[in-house]
């Protein structure tokens, strides 16, 4: 499935079509199999179907799982507390209050996700450890509250309702709480591989691993990150509302334990993928069926296995098939592609000017550059900027920068004079302490960097943010996130989507030709962890110019690239303000920015020096004393 | 109501010893070893298994602190120093850590069965009285080994070059192992501290919950809560405080709410602590909120 991906984001879709067909037909065969499978099921012994039901129960937990750990990275221990709702919920009410089991299923989705929503709110602002303890905390409290409330039963718990019969008609598919199991496990599947093959999984993966660059490039990254929590919340709320079904709900299958057990599950099967954790599942929830030794025994066998699978296959079962299967593969088709992109990557390129269809053109209605009037609009504003990190000295004071529409500005000044400081407080990842910043005559002081992204604002780091296991035209994708209406809504149904098909031919697309404007033309397939740091900014470039902004904030552009490319960068900024894009440029090599501003600020020690052109700039005695060394 | 005050320090200073051996070795790594309960189980086992062999207890309380240290550092080993090589920011040692308390759990359940064992008494038939309040020895001792304890801990960490060092590596293990700290080793050490601690908190409860392999969870969980609610991942002697007030309040809520109450008084406790201090109440900073580094460009 990961290669069959990666093919179709070729440059032209039409190559692709019969792969995805192609991909498409064993899907369905692939759903055929597993509904014949089902009939099995519904039709085994108890013992055996008991056994594959509680594995399945578990499959949809860890796929919950996995979409927050894998996809976003975080590892969330309160997938049991969730279960622990569906199930308590549906016990509960049928037992007490005589309520149709099913009438319950939009109550269970619901109340889970909207704790997840809870839970997701309170500690998502920060991610990581405090996320997972946070989580893990919930599930705690849970399972004492199961212990010691009166209408849980305590530690005996109570039995969940039995699930209705099938009408007549209907008899010869067998039991019918197998076949409501196993096609909830299926409608998991479909929906985590949905998202994987959708736009939506780069953006997903660039929250993980590099949220400012997901923040620049508009994305909501916590809101994102609290719905998909949610959505995770809410499976395992379904996951608990089937278990009900299975018998007696009691507080010790809900505990602390249990959440690592899912845990367990994808990282033995192989997290972020999509059929890892149920192998990891079938293989947690079978172990003590199969291996029938001694009970302690078992567990201690259990626990060693668990630890052997983190420590020697940190990737899972299918990490370790598909390196297997990559390595067979890999010889003779890489090497061809290897050789070529080694050469000077301007070379190749083609600059912007010469390819109208691509990237900056499409119906871009920009003000002309050097036209009269539109050139005095100051498009970006900065006054009385005050900053300082932490108890240090102030990093900027009182700084005023004022950037016409159309014009690139440059900004330099020694080494922590502040420039990168600006240029985060411009994109609003700093709040500053005191001053005020407006975009487009907007005001900008309460707009989050992915704000101000929305509002034609892009911006490239120093040290690229890129999600280094995905390709450099998949990191383009999430430059392009602002640009598809409803991608969330869609993500989950994608392929199967009309629009989404065609949605996703044009993104690939623009993604490619925003590659081959930029001069990594021959990188398009290729990982990043794979290329070289110039690629790596000519990459950010091409993600933020795939957006048509108005304004971008280039930080460092040119380091790492060799003088060719420094060449062909300077032709692509030129060609970007042909076209009325606005700058800013914060760059150590003034024989490359020079030539190609309109103005520069000089900064020292966190104080604008001089606002001027760029042979005034250069005239003047105070800035070749500070900055160019005299 | 002082009797609630000390009975409560006496419990309290076993959560924290328990809090203190998880924050410890959480300084050092910045991980969370789930096997930290089955330490102390450890400890508390081998004390009841050799004591009943018929030897004198205090050699059994030496053997099983040193078995505590060494099934500690067989934990680093196996279990943390492994992921920790692959991804210093992988979750994998949940995982793993987990796994290595269950092997640990169910091996001591296989030797010794599922059943609880007798304990020496140690100091705990002794009674003494303080005002209106009754201590048994054992009490008494464990409040006083726990503030001994913890004053070491501290002058060690902050005036010898071991402790600065093991500070250095909690703060930036990269920096300190280029200026020639060796991390492995610092790490060893605090896990064989921590172990060291698990199993002094064993030795000073087993008396009243005699020897059972199982026990190990319910003072992992505790401990856990001690050193949350103290911010005990900051400073490890926060854990201690954190677990003398939890303690004084879990004695407090069973003698004021109902007898039970102790089962779900203090998940209520740490739940409040944090919603209002995620920090936790005696900690400057929390390092959780800095785990990941933050990239030169973001400055």
């Amino acid at each position: 499935m990961e290669g069959g991906r990666t093919k179709s984001f070729r440059a032209d879709a039409l190559p692709a079509a019969p792969v995805a067909c192609w991909k498409r037909s064993a899907g369905y065969v692939a759903v055929a199999a597993y509904l014949v499978l089902t009939f099995f099921v519904a039709q085994s012994s108890l013992g055996v179907q008991s056994l594959v039901l509680v594995a399945a129960v578990f499959g949809i937990l860890a796929i919950s799982l996995d979409l927050v750990a894998g996809m976003l990275g975080l590892y969330s221990l309160g997938q049991a507390g969730f279960f622990a709702i569906g199930a308590y919920l549906t016990a509960i009410a049928a037992a007490d209050y005589e309520v149709n089991p099913f009438y319950l299923l939009p109550v269970v989705l619901v109340v889970a996700a909207l704790a997840g929503i809870l839970i997701g709110a309170t500690s998502l602002r920060v991610s990581g450890l405090y996320f997972a303890i946070t989580t893990f905390v919930f599930t705690l409290v849970l399972t004492v509250l199961a212990t010691d409330l009166k209408i849980t039963r305590g530690t005996q718990g109570l039995l969940g309702p039995t699930f209705p019969d099938f009408p007549e008609s209907l008899e010869f598919l067998g039991t019918p709480v197998a076949w409501f199991v196993m096609i909830a496990l299926l409608l998991a599947l479909l929906l985590a591989s949905g998202i994987r093959s959708s736009p939506l999984y780069p953006v997903l993966l660039s929250i993980r691993d590099a949220e400012p660059f997901a923040q620049a490039a508009g994305v909501r990254t916590s809101a994102i990150k609290i719905g998909v929590f949610a959505l995770s919340a809410a499976m395992a709320g379904v996951a608990g509302w089937l278990f009900a079904f299975f018998g007696v709900v009691s507080p010790g299958q809900f505990d602390w334990a249990v959440s690592l057990n899912i845990l367990v599950m994808i990282l033995v099967g192989g997290i972020n993928t999509t059929i890892g954790p149920v192998i990891g599942a079938v293989f947690v929830t079978m172990f003590p069926a199969v291996v029938n030794i001694n009970p302690w025994l078992q567990e201690v066998l259990y626990g060693a296995l668990s630890i052997l699978a983190i420590t020697v296959f940190p990737e899972g079962v299918v990490g370790l098939a598909k390196r297997l299967t990559l390595k067979q593969s890999k010889e003779s088709p890489q090497t061809a592609a290897h050789s070529k992109p080694h050469g000077p990557i301007g070379g190749e390129a083609v600059p912007f000017s010469k390819k109208p269809a691509s990237v900056v053109s499409t119906g871009e209605v920009s003000v002309d550059a050097g036209t009269g009037a539109a050139d005095k609009e100051v498009i970006v504003e900065c006054r009385g900027i005050v900053f300082g990190y932490g108890q240090g000295p102030k990093v900027l004071r009182n700084v005023d920068l004022a950037v016409k529409r159309g014009h690139i500005h440059g900004l330099i000044g020694p080494n922590g004079s502040g420039k990168s400081t600006l240029a985060n407080i411009i994109a609003g990842r700093l709040r500053p302490h005191a001053g005020t910043t407006a975009v487009k005559g907007i005001v900008a002081d309460g707009l989050s960097p992915s704000g101000r992204a929305r509002l034609g604002l892009r911006r490239t780091f120093q040290a690229a943010q890129l999600v280094r296991e995905l390709t450099t035209s998949q990191n383009v994708l999430v430059g392009l996130y602002t640009r598809v209406p409803g991608l969330i809504r869609r993500a989950a149904f994608w392929s199967l989507l009309p629009s989404g098909r065609r949605d996703g031919a044009w993104l690939q697309a623009q993604a490619s030709a925003a590659l081959q404007a930029a001069g990594a033309g021959g990188w398009i397939d290729r990982q990043v962890r794979d290329v070289p740091h110039g690629v790596e900014q000519l990459t950010q470039l091409a993600s933020v110019c795939v957006a048509e902004p108005e304004i971008i904030i280039l930080d460092e552009p040119a380091t790492g690239l060799s003088a060719p490319e420094v060449e062909h960068l300077a032709r692509i900024l030129s060609g970007l303000k042909a076209r009325g894009v606005t700058m800013i440029i914060i760059e150590h090599q003034t024989r490359f920015l020079f030539p190609l501003c309109d103005q520069i600020t000089v900064l020292n020690a966190g104080e604008v020096i001089l606002t001027s052109t760029a042979d005034k700039v250069r005239a003047d005695p105070l800035v070749r004393q500070v900055y160019l060394g005299e | 109501m002082l009797q609630i005050v000390l009975s409560g320090l006496a419990i309290g200073a076993v959560y924290g010893l328990v809090g203190m051996a998880l924050a410890i070795s959480f300084y050092v790594t910045r991980v969370i070893n789930f096997a930290q309960g089955q330490l102390m189980m450890v400890a508390i086992m081998i004390v009841a298994a050799i004591t009943a062999a018929g030897y004198s207890a205090w050699l059994g309380v030496i053997a099983g602190l040193i078995c505590a240290c060494l099934v500690a550092i067989l934990s680093y080993v196996i279990a943390v120093r492994p992921i920790l090589a692959f991804d210093r920011f992988s979750f994998g040692w949940l995982v793993s850590t987990l796994g290595f308390a269950v092997v640990v759990e169910n091996i001591a359940a296989y030797i010794w069965g599922p059943t609880s064992r007798a304990f020496p008494p140690i100091l705990h038939h002794i009674s003494i009285h303080i005002g209106s309040a009754v201590l048994t020895g054992q009490q008494l001792l464990a409040i006083a080994v726990a503030v001994l304890l913890t004053v070491a801990f501290e002058l060690v960490r902050k005036h010898t070059l071991f402790g600065k060092l093991g500070m250095a590596i909690a703060s930036d293990p990269e920096m300190a192992s280029a200026i020639g700290a060796n991390t492995a080793v610092v790490a060893i050490a605090a896990f064989a501290v921590s172990g060291l601690f698990a199993g002094i908190a064993g030795v000073l409860i087993g008396p009243s919950t005699f020897a059972n392999p199982y026990l190990g969870n319910t003072f992992g969980t505790y401990g856990f809560i001690a050193m949350m609610i103290g911010g005990g991942t900051e400073k490890p002697v926060a854990a201690m405080l954190g677990g003398l007030l939890l303690g004084v309040l879990a004695e407090g809520a069973n003698a004021l709410i109902d007898s039970q109450a102790s089962d779900w008084f203090p998940f209520l406790v740490l739940v409040v602590v944090l919603i209002f201090t995620p920090k936790g109440l005696f900690s400057s900073g929390n390092p959780l909120l800095r785990l990941r580094p933050v990239p030169m460009a973001q400055r």
